[in-house]
């Protein structure tokens, strides 16, 4: 299946001024952002779609990311405890540290990974 | 979001048939549909159901993600899971410092403008940049579809300028369209001829109607 770059994966995408066939739900992530906060009031109909894009952006980035612990292990399952470990080592992603250590109740192994494939501003 | 709540969120919302849903271990295809999936064979207790509307649709999540594995990598179901709960506490997160910019600035309503700042300034720059690219060609692309649908483009409100194109035909020229839609050629000629036989009174209409249209380029502003 073709890759859709972050440039080129705009003009394919059906960029419609509406959701195209690989976009995330704009109703969806307006429901999210008013939850964020009781004084969240009006949300421009930009403000979704923009959305839509860093979503995907965030989840390759998270993946990526993960997968790279997965393969240090010498594993080809991406697991949970993969996705904590990549949210550990990266400081953009310090907000989710609670969330993903929720559950688990085991102390979590910071180890640094070596990021210089993916990391593009160090 | 609490997500320790989840016992007491059950029962508030007993009696509601929409968001509720029971995982099962190994069932990656849930989506949300609203149904309440009654299952004897559930491995987790009652309390633990994750309300789905506030979350991305899992599939959508997961496609997203095989785009960037490759092709023999596997995904455990909580690793999706953990995916799709970051993605909505990065929607939060993002919200919140732009929510918070348009409380000091005393406005109402947060914009992508808003959203673009705070992942800047939380951390997220790298982002900012393909994201602009991305809602600048949204824009245009928003501006495309109404002109040619005839609709006149200041009413959509969008802010990047007027898009009215100066007429070709030169001043004083009167049409009973304004904007780009279909040239009425025949139209135009006929009072690009009175225009001119007003002014210049030489030739005689018709020839200076096929002279005019011969010359009259009306896209010459799309090349």
């Amino acid at each position: 299946m073709r890759q859709a770059g972050t440039y080129s994966g705009i003009l394919s995408g059906g960029i419609s001024g509406r959701t195209g066939p690989h976009s995330l739900p704009l109703a969806r992530i307006k429901k999210i952002m008013k939850k964020s906060g009781d004084d969240v009031k009006m949300i421009s109909g930009e403000a979704p779609i923009v959305f839509s894009k860093a979503c995907e952006l965030f989840i390759k980035e998270l993946t990526q990311r993960s997968w790279m612990v997965t393969m240090q292990g010498k594993r080809r399952t991406l697991n949970k405890e993969d996705v904590t470990s990549a949210v550990v080592a990266t400081d953009i992603f310090d907000f989710l540290v609670n969330l993903v250590s929720e559950d688990s109740g085991d102390t979590v192994d910071a180890t640094p990974l070596e990021m210089d494939t993916f990391t593009s501003s160090s | 979001m609490e997500r320790g709540d989840g016992f007491n969120r059950f029962h508030k919302h007993a009696k509601s048939s929409s968001g509720l849903s029971v995982i099962q271990p190994g069932d990656s295809s849930n989506t949300n549909n609203g149904r309440n999936t009654a299952n004897s064979n559930t491995m987790r207790p009652p309390c633990m159901v994750r309300e789905q509307d506030q979350y991305m649709p899992i599939a959508n999540v997961i496609r997203i993600m095989r785009r960037i594995l490759p092709a023999h990598a596997k995904i455990s179901d909580d690793a999706k899971e953990t995916i799709q709960e970051c993605v909505s506490e990065y929607i939060s997160f993002i919200t919140g410092e732009a929510n918070e910019r348009c409380q000091r600035e005393q406005r109402k309503t947060i914009t992508a403008e808003d959203v673009l700042w705070a992942m800047g300034k939380l951390g997220f720059d790298d982002y900012v940049e393909p994201l602009t690219v991305f809602l600048g060609r949204y824009r245009e692309s928003e501006s495309e579809r109404t002109s040619l649908r005839g609709e006149p483009i200041l009413k959509r409100g969008i802010d990047y300028g007027p898009m009215m194109m100066a007429p070709p035909y030169g001043p004083g020229f009167h049409m009973g369209h304004h904007h780009q839609g279909i040239f009425d050629a025949a139209a135009a000629a006929a009072a690009m001829g009175g225009f001119y036989r007003d002014g210049s009174g030489a030739a005689g209409s018709s020839s200076s109607q096929a002279s005019l249209t011969n010359n009259f380029d009306p896209f010459g502003q799309f090349k």
